[in-house]
Formats: C-alpha cells, structure tokens, sequence
C-alpha cells in the first residue's frame, strides 16, 4: 500500500499493522458487496415464494454485485442523508428492473446486521488461518527444542527444570484452545435472518397474505443463501449484541494468549536465553547503542491489551439496547468490531514473525541452569548420603548450611555454583565430587518433558494444522 | 502428499491459461492466480510437473511484494490458502488445490507493456547489442561482453505479444501507448524494484540477470504491481559463485533441464519441438531442488511443503 499523503490521521491499524487480507475484509468495498448480495438473496427468496420478480430483475442484480460506484452513493446520501437508501438507489440506477423490488419487506437491518454477522464469521475465519501458521511455526520450534533443558519458573523464581520446547507447547496449548473457540463460534453464529422493523416479520407476514409458512421459509432461504445454518431464532430490530460480545470475547481470548507468549519472551530475553528477531540495521535505542529490546513482543503486548479493553466494551453495549433497540450501538461498533479484528491479525502477524526468527541461547540456557541445579539435586543427593550409609537428617542439615552458603556466594560475586565442592569437603557427608556430579546431568530433571512435546504434537496438534500447507513466507512486519 | 498441479479446476471463471499459470475471476474487483507446476524450456512445455514449483513461484512473489510493502503499491490481498477460502468461501472444498500456490489479487487494467530491467547483457538484449551495438534502440558503451554487468540496470520496455515472443521497443514508443506519465512512472518502480531484489538476491549467491515486472492501474488509477515478482520464471538468475562474462551463464533453476534436452539433441533423439522428451526422475527432482533452494536462499526460510 501506498505511504499516505500525512495531511490527516489515518489509523496505524491499517497503515502499519495490520494484514491486507483482514484490512480487505472491513473495507467499505466487502461490505457493500454483502449489503447487494443480500438485497439478492431477498429476491431470489420472494421470487421462489410467489412475489412477481422477474428473471431479468435477478440477472441485473447478480450481474451487479460489486461494480459498486461509492460516488454515486456518496452522491444520493448526500441528498437522502440515509447510507442504506443510497445504496439501494445506487444499486436500482445499475439493476433498473429489479428497482421496484430491492429490500422490498425489509429494514435497514436487514443487510447492516445480516453483512457484520458475515463479516464476523469470515474474520473468525481469518485469524484462524493466521493461529494455524503460527502453530506451525512453533510446533517446528518445539520439535527442535523438545530435549534442550532450561530453568522452569514458579513465582518467578527458579524451579524443577522443563524443556525449552515444552515450554513452547505451553504457548501453542493456548492457541490450540483458542482454534476450538473459534471452531464453536463460527459454527454457532446464527445470521439475522428475515425479521422486520421490531422483529415480528410484520411486513413480510402482509408481504405473504398472511401465509406464516412462507415467512419462515423466506427466513431459511435467506440463511442457506449467506451461508448461514440457523437464523436467530426471535430478534427485535437488530440481532442481540451479546453475539458480538462472544465473537469479541473469543478475539479478546487469542489475544490473551498471545500476550501470554509474548510476555514470556520478554522474560526470556531478559536473562539472555532466548530472543525475538533482530535486523541487521536495527537500532535498539536512540541513546544506548548496545540496546537490544523485545520491541516486537512489547508490540504484540501493547496491541493484545487494546483488543482486550474493547471486549468489555461490546457487553457494555449489549447492556443499554434498550427494548427493540437503540442506535447508540451504531458508532461504537463500527470502531469495536474493525478493530478488535484487525489488531488481534496484526498481533498473529507478529507472533509469526518472532517465532519463526527465535534465537535459541544454549550456553546461556545452560548456564543459568547450572548455577541452579546443585539446589534441585538436593532431594536426590540425601537418598544417596543415606544409602551411602549416612543419616537423612545430618544430610539435610549438611545441605541446608552448604546450599545457603553457596546461594550466599552467588549473590555476592561467586563466578559458580559451588554447593557440591562445599559438601565434598565435608567428610562426614560421605559422597565424593565425582559421585555428586553424575546426578548433575540436566536431562534427568526434565521427567517427561521432551515425550510430552512429542505427544502434543503428534496427537492435538498435527490433526489440527494438517499436513498440506504449503505456504511459508509470513506477512512482513513494518519494524 | 501435495497435488501436483497439472491443471485446476476451480468453481470460478477461467480467464486465462498461460504457459504456467491459470487466471481465475473472483468477482468483478479481485483475480485468483494459481501457478502450476508446469515447466517450459526452449520454448517448449514438457509434459513432467516440477513439484513445487507453482508453490515456490507464487510464495516468492508473496515474500517479494511484503518486503516492497510502502515501496510500490501491488495487487496480493493473499497467498494463504486458509485465508483466501475466509474471504471467498465458494472455494472451501479447494484449499489443497489451492495450498501454496494461489494468490488473491486485486484486479486492474493491465498496461500492455513488459517492464523489462536488465542488470545485465543477456539474452536478446545480447543479440541485438551484437548486431548494432545497441539495446532498445539506445546506444550501449562498446566492447562489452555478453552477460557484462551494467553500471546502471537498464529499462527495456517490449509489447506483449499475444504469440511468440515479446518485441523489444524504445521507451519513446511505450510513452506513446502508454502516455509519457505513465510510462516514466513505470520506469522509475521497475527500477527501484529490480535494484532492491538485486541486492537482496546478490547477498544470498544469486545474481538476478534481468527481470520483467507488469504493471496496472487499479479502481482509483493507482498504478500497482502485479503478476509475478522476482522469481526464476520472470527474471534469468545465475547462481553468483559461477558468473563468469564472456559467455552465456548456467540457469540456476533451469540448468539441469536445459544440460538434459541439450544432450538429448546432440544424441538426435530430440529435434528440438514438441513434442518434448520425456524427463527421467533424477531431472525432474534435480529441477525442483532448484527451485526450493532458490526460494530458500532468497527468503531465509524453507518452503513448508518440503517436509510435509
């Protein structure tokens, strides 16, 4: 896209961050092209039911779908000050005998309300695309890593070592939750269907004579014809906006994930085992010229907390809609919706990015664990003592001393860890250094770490992410 | 297992076939390219499939057109099988004819010229520098040699010709087709396209011989990129390590087809036509290989069906 002009604001979200795929789906353009085949699938509906709508009026429609003039629109809403008039004005100049017949029964919700439903499913569609590359690309990363011990965490505090690509099937678990979240949204999303002004049908009850039958069926038509299995089931003028508080719920929860990931790396990055990419001609700071910072995942945290602000925002909304509706939903969706879609694809955008260009610090990993794994060694180092002929309690009292001492040590300037030489030194422990050394080996503390990363990903995640593929190159992130 | 793609069938309008690539219409705004894993040499289609190679084709032009993001406007909305089906959902049951090799594309009119840029003295820019000395009409510095590399890339417009091969023509001629604005315009983004792939692909042990780019003017007049972009089968890439002027260079892509058919004419088993000769397995995987490092050296990143 074109760098624009700098005259006026334009939203980062569209100029920097987000996909153009996603920025297509929200344009005007998609849109309208939804309210028109809408208007069609009306027709078609009341046509099949008996409403004299003549086959030319259907093929100028569909022959119209897109080639849509916004400066005709423009122009008529000018004069109407009404957007789905002018659009429907608009669509008659080019479909002139389907004129008499466009949105005939129907309320401005009709095509407002039944296109955001669309748009919605095609966004949750979307971002699920963009979890899928990014499982991909972390499911290579724990494969890679799946027996590389590293320092676990509790409390930020140094813990029983995991692996690094157990750790990374951390991330993914959340993401692959998320993909089931979708899954069953877009699955339950109803459209709005055929409903009226208030929701009874009125007009379409009067449109069929009073034929109840072919007003529901008229309602199923429309849902099959946008690709719909259920119209909701009763509505007033508009569908109720708790669906946009579960769609917006369900972006809140990927981004939450994300934020997850990226905080994590921040930490990592932090001590040195693990960072996000960083280009050649990259500058870290303006000032401190050997910087290095996170600055993609702080992105990534920056944006995910944004789209989580607006999840409360849509059940604000859904609360004052006060009986058949207001219009005070208008506005506030238009920026809600968007952009809780395009933030949470940029953020995906980003997450790819950073994954697939990780850089792994085994010396560093190793080190930090080093210096720590004398103290994870003290459960087993008692069983030895002991069978070595020692007393439990004598040992544990031994270790105690040694391991404050050594903890002492470090903290103070000690280049190493040297717990084990203390106790060595201690002959009533009765172990020799060689002997204490061999329980050192960092791959007996991991348990089953590198075997769960192979069952993840053998059974939750490649069933999910299919084998296909086929694409690699990731969308370019604007540093 | 990847479906080779000889020919697709999908529930859209076909436009166009071309030596490698189907042009679909999606609706009235966008295109839907998929690129095949057909192979053409001297001008001849073989009957093999290169696999991969429609998936390397267009996941290059993808990877090119984001790093030319803020540079030059361009017409991929996506070459994400998954997403495409998210933004038009006819083509759900299509995803692994699609996978890798389809691209989403916002439609233009096309403007009837190839933007040719040469980097270097090559190919029929070298016959007709043999014959007058010049190219495109322009007069050249003397003494070169063929696949010299040039001080400065050179823009060497040609009409599209239906059949055959693409005419070279002065840049006067495609100011006067195209208008003088235009036609400028179109120069200086090939120019700055080419010299940025260049020096990204020279980086990585490629040199990008010479290239050819199409433009179009999209909904608002905006001239905008399209087609494919930088890949072995729209520009000639030599593998750096054996340039060598004073002759024609190795293809880095085509090398062991075209070392194959040469062999096969030289024995007389082969008159140069189609019918082609068919390919044994070690070519068609030694090409594909080429292709694969190709897209790896330049992109930094392996091409996902290769593992899969």
């Amino acid at each position: 896209m074109s760098p624009s002009s700098g005259e006026t604001y334009s939203s980062p979200l569209a100029e920097r961050y987000a996909s153009r795929a996603m920025l297509e789906l929200w344009s005007p353009r998609t849109r309208y092209g939804q309210w028109r085949r809408l208007w069609l699938a009306l027709a078609e509906g009341e046509k099949s039911l008996g409403i004299p709508i003549s086959n030319d009026a259907i093929d100028q429609m569909r022959q119209h779908l897109d080639d849509i003039d916004l400066g005709a629109v423009a122009a008529y809403e000018r004069r109407l000050r009404h957007d789905v008039m002018a659009h429907i004005r608009a669509f008659a100049d080019v479909a002139p005998a389907a004129g008499p017949f466009i949105h005939l029964g129907a309320t401005s919700a009709y095509v407002t309300d039944n296109a955001d439903l669309i748009l919605m499913r095609r966004g949750l569609q979307l971002l699920r695309a963009k979890i899928i590359r990014v499982l991909r690309a972390l499911g290579a990363f724990a494969r890679e890593w799946r027996d590389e011990p590293t320092l676990g965490s509790t409390h930020l505090q140094p813990a029983q070592p995991t692996t690094v690509g157990k750790r990374a099937t951390l991330w993914m678990q959340d993401l692959v939750i998320d993909l089931g979240e979708i899954d069953y949204r877009i699955d339950a999303l109803p459209c709005r269907g055929v409903k009226g002004t208030t929701g009874t049908q009125a007009s379409f009850l009067a449109l069929f004579e009073g034929d109840h039958e072919k007003v529901r069926q008229l309602d199923r038509h429309v849902a099959q014809a946008i690709g719909f299995k259920t119209s909701i089931p009763v509505s007033g003028q508009t569908y109720t906006r708790k669906l946009d508080a579960q769609v917006l719920s369900t972006v809140a929860g990927i981004a939450a994930s994300t934020a997850k990931f990226a905080s994590d790396l921040r930490i990592l990055q932090s001590v040195g085992e693990i960072e996000e990419p960083f280009e050649e001609e990259q500058v870290g700071s303006s000032a401190m010229a050997y910087k290095r910072n996170p600055m993609r995942c702080e992105r990534i945290n920056s944006l995910a907390r944004f789209v989580s602000s607006l999840e409360p925002n849509a059940n604000q909304t859904h609360s004052v809609q006060f009986l058949e509706r207001t219009l005070d939903d208008s506005a506030n969706r238009r920026l809600v919706i968007p952009e809780s879609f395009l933030a949470t694809d940029a953020i995906l955008v980003l997450m790819e990015n950073v994954v697939c260009g990780l850089e792994v610090h085994p010396a560093r990993i190793l080190r930090r664990l080093s210096d720590e794994l004398p103290f994870m060694a003290t459960e087993e180092l008692i069983v030895h003592a002991v069978r070595a002929g020692g007393d439990r309690q004598h040992a544990h009292e031994r270790i105690r001393q040694a391991s404050i001492a050594a903890s002492r040590a470090l903290k103070d300037g000690a280049a190493r860890n040297d717990m084990l030489e203390r106790l060595a030194a201690d002959p009533e422990f009765g172990m020799s250094i060689d002997d204490m050394q061999r329980t050192l080996d960092p791959h007996r503390f991991v348990g089953r770490a590198p075997q769960q990363v192979d069952e993840f990903l053998n059974e939750i995640v490649e069933p999910l992410i299919g084998r296909g593929g086929g694409d690699d190159h990731s969308d370019e992130v604007r540093v | 297992m990847t479906v080779s793609a000889s020919s697709t069938q999908l529930p859209l309008k076909h436009l166009r076939r071309g030596k490698v690539r189907e042009v679909y219409e999606v609706d009235e705004g966008r295109l839907l390219l998929v690129a095949s894993d057909r192979v053409s040499a001297f001008d001849v289609v073989m009957r093999e499939r290169i696999p991969f190679k429609g998936a390397v084709l267009t996941q290059l032009t993808a990877w090119w057109l984001h790093q030319l993001e803020g540079v030059v406007r361009h017409h991929m909305i996506s070459a994400d099988a998954e997403e495409i089906v998210a933004l038009v959902p006819g083509l759900q049951a299509h995803r692994e004819t699609m996978a890798g090799r389809a691209m989403l594309c916002r439609r233009t009119q096309v403007f009837p010229v190839e933007c040719v840029v040469r980097g270097y003295l090559s190919g029929s820019a070298w016959k007709e520098y043999r014959a007058t000395g010049t190219l495109a009409g322009e007069q050249l510095p003397p003494g070169l040699q063929e696949s010299s590399r040039f001080e400065q890339p050179i823009f060497s417009p040609a009409t599209k010709a239906e059949v055959g091969h693409d005419e070279n023509i002065t840049f006067a001629r495609m100011s006067d087709t195209i208008g003088a604005g235009a036609a400028a315009e179109l120069r200086r983004l090939s120019l700055l396209v080419y010299t940025q792939g260049r020096d990204i692909a020279a980086g990585r042990g490629i040199i990008i011989a010479d290239t050819k780019f199409e433009f179009g003017a999209d909904r608002e007049g905006q001239i905008t990129l399209i087609d494919e972009v930088l890949t072995p089968d729209s520009s000639r890439f030599w593998p750096a390590d054996r340039y060598a002027p004073g002759g024609s260079q190795p293809s880095f892509d085509k090398q062991p087809l075209r070392d194959y058919l040469d062999a096969e004419r030289r024995a007389g088993r082969w008159n140069g036509e189609a019918p082609p000769p068919p390919l044994p397995d070690e070519v068609v995987s030694a090409t594909s290989a080429r292709y694969l490092d190709a897209y790896r050296r330049i992109t930094g990143h392996t091409l996902k069906t290769e593992s899969t």
